[in-house]
């Protein structure tokens, strides 16, 4: 079965665990996850400045490392990654800002992303905020 | 190939960014041919009221982007009659021409469509 997920839940809401937890048993049960879209609040994942106490769950680190071994597409949506502050290299630079913060692994793109994800995928499911 | 996609707008228009958010994937997705559904139910019935503005809280007011829907060929527009009776707005003219669903519709409304998405 071929997966897509949207988050849209910010990574200290319990969503935001159930989604890495649902992805990673799909992938061992065989699935494919074609595409993780990040969206509203759940772009708080690719903030590579994400600093959670060590005995506390590092999300932002988990999706990068789980997209690095499984090839996992990590898409953050460009307009909600603005509004919120997280942004690549060429953005801020666009944007004038004094620097980025969009994580290894995390690419910025658009809704369009979004669209095709929901039309490939054989199931679609979102992690809700 | 197009999917029949079902949008439920469940969260008031001000509270923060997530109604329009959810706004913009939808029109991303009609844009892309698929044929787009959007229920309001919840909270989401207030996006609906006619006298609404957004400026003096200083936003976009919500109403006037949801009018725009008609240019994406969405025009299957639903509300939830609960939601508004609970909310006191049984009466009232909406400012979008939403077809009002008793309870028990909702669950068919549901069935017919390919994917929801609400958050």
């Amino acid at each position: 079965m071929n997966f897509a997920l949207l988050v849209t839940a910010a990574p200290g809401q319990e969503n935001a665990w159930h989604a890495l937890r649902f992805c990673e048993a799909a992938l061992n049960c065989g699935h494919r996850v074609a595409r993780v879209f990040f969206y509203a609040d759940g772009i708080h994942h690719a903030n590579a400045l994400h600093s959670p106490p060590q005995d506390e769950p590092d999300l932002h680190r988990a999706w990068a490392r789980l997209a690095e071994t499984h090839g996992l597409e990590l898409i953050v949506c460009v307009a909600a990654a603005l509004r919120r502050g997280v942004l690549d290299a060429d953005t801020a630079r666009r944007q004038e800002k004094p620097t980025h913060n969009l994580g290894a692994g995390y690419t910025i793109s658009g809704l369009g992303q979004l669209a095709e994800a929901m039309i490939e995928a054989d199931r679609f499911v979102t992690f809700a905020g | 190939m197009s999917k029949r996609l079902l949008f439920i707008q469940h969260r008031p228009p001000y509270s923060d960014d997530r109604a329009t958010e959810l706004l913009d994937a939808l029109l991303v997705a009609a844009a892309f041919g698929q044929t787009v559904t959007v229920l309001f139910q919840d909270d989401g019935v207030w996006q609906l009221l006619r006298e609404q503005n957004g400026q003096a809280l200083e936003r976009k007011t919500l109403l006037a982007q949801l009018q725009a829907l008609g240019l994406y060929d969405v025009e299957r527009l639903y509300v939830d009659q609960q939601s508004l009776q609970e909310r006191g707005l049984g009466s009232l003219t909406l400012g979008l021409p939403a077809t009002p669903l008793a309870a028990g519709e909702i669950a068919p409304l549901l069935a017919e469509h390919d994917l929801v998405l609400r958050f």
